[in-house]
């Protein structure tokens, strides 16, 4: 960086050079200054980091702990969904069809007379899966191209920024009913690739961005003049300084990637019928909405809390991860 | 010698046009000796270093022409990684603002150990006990359970510690300090040059002290070095230069010192603003702000005359001002 040319205060003689002065008080006094308890010769105090700061903060943050109770539980059900249900979410008795809560079926039975509750336990599974799996995808598509675009810039940033560009025009949802209408295969992965397609250029962005900003710290400048190689400034100076960002954007994402599985199930592209999605159930449910209720209330109801409790909890890890806000 | 700048030129293309931050620098150091750097924000005196440590930022940064030879070897001409592996190891820099020149995320010692890990490839086990070491060596209490801590727990003065710790890891023959006292408290400021000063003599390094603060470079230097705009405009041992200032900048310079002896009356100040690089005044390019200012001082630009063999000035009238 060159030097500001017309920075006017202290570069004017007779103010900046005004460090003769200190040449007589300095060697009168000879003891550093030792401000404060951490810098004291006494005992040292634990070292903390950016990292156990946040979890520091993140622990005492009603919203995290309760955004974190209830996607624990959600990972919990879709690990193990036969603790808290009995029988299968593809058992169903027509001759139960839209029947209200009864034994073994608290969310009483949907169109299909399939217990929603058992469905709805079921469902969790896949959004989970394909908000994790679709999430950790566009994470790491994302700031590997965008941080390498941001490190070395030039061409290479020309030509990532230009591409993202195009994947910002296509609309998600068209984009997905065009792509994933040719698919056949009745599994998550389709809809998984179809979001990390789509999703990566978000994350390449903020990468990018922080990769940036990261890269003009001082102690970038002083790693790269003590030797640092250009992989060693990256993956130990810069990375560590530029991944909170992505993972805040990471985590709200993640409850719009289960959110947008539902909406492209509930359209018909994303998972079919046997597959057992909210999604699917939303759909099945709607035309009966005024006899059943109930079957479109649960399942909606799970999707809602859990998309809000995604953002929540990146919402919190923002605040957590952000100093200015200490 | 050891370190020999020879006619360095460099220039930054900016969105206003090319601004010309190094025009023609020549100077050397020897093992051992202390070259003091002086000039204003915008003299060009971090870009030369900055050029000579290799870590200029280019784009937008060009080096146009010179050479930096050390130890005999053109370091332009060197390959990145001959490069990377001179910085560090057999040159090093001490920045300005030690809080911002070491990673936050990192623990000092990891950061200090990290020389060793890259340059000599040692374990992370050995290069923590070398990293306590060096924390012993510049004298930082309690530096083993130290070791562990996180920049921010240090205060400003055991931070500038900790980057000459990093600067002298491998026992570089050359340092390089940015204005290393600048950002410190004036009590604290000593101690730090003193700590400087008494390890380069330790180790016989060349120190490359770049400063606006003419008392610490009245303590430690053995030669001075002024520049404006860019240039050279003298360049003399340190006492020659108190003693009698044989160009105008560096007389203007001497003058805004405070003076204990005439309190009460106005600072002296050298009239007007630094040149704009963008636009450098034609002929010398103080010649806009000096009170000695001729005629051909506004066509002609001043090479660097020969005052006496040690001496130079790039002053077309540095007998009147040697003698004013």
């Amino acid at each position: 960086m060159p030097e500001q040319p017309y920075e006017p205060e202290g570069a004017i003689a007779g103010t900046g050079m005004g460090g003769a002065m200190d040449l007589g008080a300095s060697e009168a006094v000879t003891l550093e200054k030792t401000p404060g308890g951490p810098d004291g010769t006494g005992p040292a105090e634990k070292p903390r980091s950016l990292w156990s700061d946040a979890w520091r903060d993140l622990r005492r943050n009603p919203v995290f702990i309760l955004s974190a109770l209830v996607i624990l539980f959600l990972v919990f059900i879709s690990l193990w969904p036969g603790a808290i249900t009995s029988g299968s979410p593809l058992t169903c008795d027509l001759a139960k069809a839209q029947q209200g809560s009864g034994p073994g079926a608290p969310f009483g039975y949907n169109g299909q007379g399939c217990n929603v509750y058992t469905r709805t336990v079921y469902g969790a599974r896949t959004s989970v899966t394909v908000g994790v799996l679709a999430t950790l995808g566009v994470a790491v598509l994302g700031s590997v191209l965008g941080g390498l675009a941001g490190f070395f810039g030039r061409s290479w940033d020309s030509l990532l920024s230009r591409t993202t560009d195009i994947f910002f025009a296509i609309p998600v949802v068209l984009g997905g009913l065009v792509l994933l209408s040719v698919v056949t295969s009745n599994t998550v992965w389709p809809v998984i690739g179809f979001m990390v397609l789509l999703g990566w250029p978000q994350i390449s962005r903020i990468a990018r961005g922080s990769v940036i900003t990261a890269k003009q710290n001082d102690y970038v400048q002083a790693a790269r003049a003590l030797g640092a190689s250009n992989s060693r400034l990256l993956l130990r100076h810069i990375a560590p300084n530029a991944v909170a960002p992505v993972i805040v954007v990471a985590t709200i994402a993640l409850g719009t990637y289960i959110a947008l599985e539902a909406t492209l199930s509930y359209l018909g592209v994303g998972l079919k019928p046997p597959s057992v999605s909210w999604g699917i159930d939303i759909s099945a449910a709607s035309p009966y909405i005024r006899n059943a209720p109930h079957a479109l209330l649960w399942p909606s109801g799970a999707l809602a809390i859990t998309v809000l409790a995604f953002i929540m909890l990146g919402d919190a890890v923002r605040d957590a991860l952000d100093p200015k806000l200490r | 010698m050891l370190l020999e700048v020879r006619d360095l030129h460099v220039e930054f293309r900016t969105r206003d046009g090319i601004a010309k931050a190094v025009n023609g620098v020549s100077y050397a150091v020897d093992a051992g000796e202390t070259l003091a750097v002086l000039g204003e924000s915008g003299s060009g005196k971090s870009v030369t270093a900055q050029a000579v440590m290799g870590i200029l930022d280019m784009p937008p940064g060009r080096i146009t022409g010179g050479e930096i030879l050390f130890k005999g070897r053109d370091l332009l001409k060197l390959k990145e990684d001959q490069r990377r592996s001179v910085r560090g190891a057999e040159m090093a820099m001490i920045f300005q603002d030690a809080l911002s020149s070491l990673n936050p995320v990192l623990s000092v010692g990891d950061q200090l150990g990290e020389m060793f890990v890259v340059h000599r490839g040692m374990s992370r086990k050995d290069a923590r006990a070398k990293a306590v070491e060096l924390m012993d060596r510049v004298r930082i209490p309690a530096a083993r359970e130290r070791v562990r801590q996180y920049p921010h727990q240090f205060s400003g003065g055991m931070r500038q510690r900790i980057m000459i710790a990093m600067a002298l890891a491998l026992e570089p023959a050359l340092i390089i300090a940015d204005e290393p006292t600048t950002a410190l408290d004036v009590t604290v400021q000593a101690q730090v040059m003193d700590l400087l000063a008494e390890l380069q003599r330790e180790y016989r390094m060349g120190l490359i002290l770049i400063t606006h603060d003419l008392g610490v470079v009245a303590d430690v230097a053995d030669r001075i070095a002024v520049m404006y705009a860019g240039r050279i405009v003298e360049s003399a041992p340190v006492h020659d230069i108190y003693k009698a200032p044989a160009h105008p900048y560096t007389r203007g310079l001497l003058d805004s010192i405070p003076r204990l002896d005439q309190k009460g009356q106005e600072l002296y100040a050298i009239k007007g603003l630094p040149p704009n690089l963008l636009h450098i005044p034609p002929g010398c390019p103080f010649h806009p702000r000096c009170p000695m200012a001729q005629d051909v001082c506004r066509t002609d630009v001043p090479p660097l005359y020969e005052v006496s063999a040690t001496r130079g000035s790039a002053c077309h009238f540095w007998r009147e001002c040697l003698h004013a």
